[in-house]
């Protein structure tokens, strides 16, 4: 079963700066799936496309059997949860209450959160382990700390599709893992994930399925297996990469150089 | 959403500041260059102003109701400047954005301008009420009943335009550059400026019209009427109306307009409510007492420090707060200055841009990254 299709998304930029060149893909029921592709390949347009944050100049995407375009807004926000990779500041808000604003597609705005508010909130905090700092102002947080809380308030809309950019950026080693991980639990169950990263490593390890794109367009698309080869990373990114194989047979891939 | 760290909570400022409103409007009726009132009186006097009581004897009660009206009037706009001031500043997610500073009171005051000339007798035949009243022309305007709503009106209209014009002027696709956002203040307030020196200018023979237009300009709370009072509340009314429409909105705009949007906030329905109800209250201020700067700059910033950053608080507060702060102001102007009370645009504008330094200086690091 498909949560949501794109299909032949155009999308310029003011120049005009073509940024997808008529892109497909498919995200089914409980897959993750990663974007991946070099800078300016046009990740983050996809992913806001998809969103509905951005209008396709050409081409559609359908949530479901529905056009994204013909669902109100609350609709949307409840059937999508976007994980920013920042945000332009951060509220003055403890950690509890910015995981409310997940739920603003669904509180009345006259009667306030409800119980079933508050046990989405409470649970999301739990799954995302960010339940023990849920008092906490959200200033206050480190890095990894700040990225569980902007996954946990996506979830406690309790939509289908997470869409989620470059979470691991700036994170160390440990909590990049910690954060795939994450994704990659509450990938299942009916709910599906888009994940833009530029780490084919964290893609080889965590992603269903990953879609590689290039200038605009989809280089490739598949098993990571599929996709995480030289052949088809090379005329992607160019020759500085290096390619070996993790002990449980997953492709790795890491920038290299060789030195004189 | 609860604030992360009050310093007060919302609501025993809220107590505090509503409570303390109507003890300064009493203060303000009993105190004035006049003479000072008994309690008694001036009770009895604000009784009679409101149609319970008989009314004092002589000039005493015209004296009581001239100083309630300014009271009440300098009450709602501080209450409506601080209001627009909270919206404002939340809208463009920018503590050194303000109804004054990106134009707003000025295109209100160009607005109030043109509706007097215009009912002066500088404009259509069939508009110029005043045009074969030599009797000093504003105060028959008044009793015409036009100026109290055509004032506003076009002071709306001009307050709405200059908005939608800096925020064309700043903004690229729907995002503000807060430098580009100031620096359009800059030049419209200094386009508007130019535009009413060169009305005064012209007019200088008019003394009748010139001394209104001046009196814009400067800001006045002396000889108002219940009109006044009537007018201001009511766009403030109005204008506090979309606070329940806008307050949480105005929180999840803190993270970017995406971002909103992604959550499902109506991001274009939530501009256009602040920016009409800043525009009302602001044009509803100035058309009752002129351009008064700065009062939608400094209010937001003391509530916000006092109870936080969350817009239900400080929306809710920025009407009762700003009442009390240009209560404060007036009450303590005439205490100190007595008959030299200075006009309160000029206080405001004297407070205001020391203010303004301050909180560039405080904001120093931010600021050197635009």
């Amino acid at each position: 079963m498909t949560v949501a299709r794109a299909e032949g998304l155009v999308f310029e930029y003011p120049g005009p700066v073509r940024a997808l060149d008529g892109v497909d893909l498919e995200v089914g029921a409980s897959e993750l799936v990663v974007v991946c592709g070099p800078n300016g390949s046009g990740k983050s347009t996809l992913l806001r496309l998809l969103g509905g944050l951005l209008e396709p100049a050409r081409g559609r995407v359908l949530l479901g059997d529905a056009p994204l375009a013909s669902l109100p807004l609350g609709e949307r926000a409840r059937r999508i949860g976007v994980v920013p990779q920042t945000l332009r500041t951060l509220p003055d808000v403890s950690v509890e209450n910015f995981t409310l604003a997940g739920r603003y597609a669904h509180i009345d705005r006259w009667r306030g959160p409800r119980e079933e508010d508050r046990r989405a909130v409470a649970s999301a905090l739990v799954a995302t382990e960010a339940d023990e700092f849920a008092p906490r102002p959200m200033t206050t947080l480190s890095g990894g700390q700040r990225q569980r809380v902007l996954v946990a308030r996506a979830l406690a809309g309790e939509a289908s599709l997470l869409l989620v950019d470059e979470p691991t950026t700036g994170l160390d080693p440990e909590h990049q893992v910690r954060i795939m991980q994450l994704l990659a639990e509450l990938t299942g169950g009916g709910r599906s994930a888009v994940v833009v990263t530029h780490d084919l490593n964290l893609a080889s390890q965590f992603a269903d399925a990953v879609c590689l794109l290039r200038d605009g367009r989809v280089a490739a698309r598949g098993p990571p297996r599929e996709v995480l080869r030289p052949e088809v990373l090379v005329p992607v990114y160019g020759e500085h990469l290096h390619f070996g194989t993790a002990p449980d047979g997953r492709p790795i891939v890491v920038p290299w150089a060789a030195r004189p | 959403m609860t604030r992360a760290r009050p310093v007060v909570a919302a609501r025993t400022l809220g107590v505090t500041l509503v409570a303390a409103l109507p003890l300064l409007v009493l203060l303000s009726v009993r105190l004035g260059v006049t003479g000072v009132l008994g309690l008694d009186e001036t009770l009895a006097g604000v009784g009679a102003a409101f149609g319970a009581g008989a009314p004092l004897e002589g000039q005493v009660q015209t004296i009581v109701e001239l100083r309630l009206w300014h009271a009440l009037t300098a009450a709602g706009v501080g209450g409506a400047l601080g209001l627009a001031g909270v919206l404002i500043q939340g809208l463009f997610r920018n503590g050194l954005a303000a109804p004054s500073i990106i134009g707003v009171t000025g295109g209100a005051t160009l607005g109030a301008t043109a509706a007097i000339l215009l009912l002066s007798g500088y404009g259509p035949a069939w508009l110029a009420v005043a045009a074969d009243v030599h009797e000093p022309a504003l105060a028959s305007l008044r009793s015409a009943g036009l100026l109290t709503f055509l004032v506003p009106a076009f002071g709306f209209v001009g307050a709405v335009a200059v908005v939608l014009l800096v925020a064309a002027l700043s903004s690229r696709s729907g995002r503000f550059s807060v430098p580009t956002l100031l620096l359009t203040g800059i030049a419209v307030n200094t386009c508007i400026a130019g535009v009413l020196s060169l009305v005064s200018s012209l007019l200088l023979d008019d003394w009748d019209v010139s001394r209104a237009i001046f009196a814009w300009t400067f800001g006045t709370l002396a000889d108002r009427s219940g009109w006044h009072v009537v007018t201001v509340w009511t766009g403030l009314a109005a204008a506090a109306a979309v606070i329940p429409f806008v307050a949480w909105e105005l929180d999840l705009l803190a993270g970017g307009e995406e971002d909103a949007t992604s959550l499902g906030v109506d991001v274009r329905r939530v501009r256009f409510l602040c920016i009409g109800a800043a525009a009302l209250a602001a044009a509803s201020a100035v058309a009752v007492a002129g351009q008064i700067a700065f009062l939608g700059l400094v209010v937001p910033h003391l509530l916000r420090l006092l109870t936080g950053t969350g817009h239900r608080a400080l929306l809710a507060l920025s009407v009762p707060g700003g009442a009390v702060f240009l209560l404060g102001v007036e009450l303590l102007n005439r205490a100190l200055l007595a008959e030299h009370a200075l006009r309160p645009g000029v206080v405001m504008s004297l407070v205001g841009g020391v203010f303004f330094v301050v909180l560039l200086a405080l904001n120093r690091r931010e600021v050197d990254q635009w």
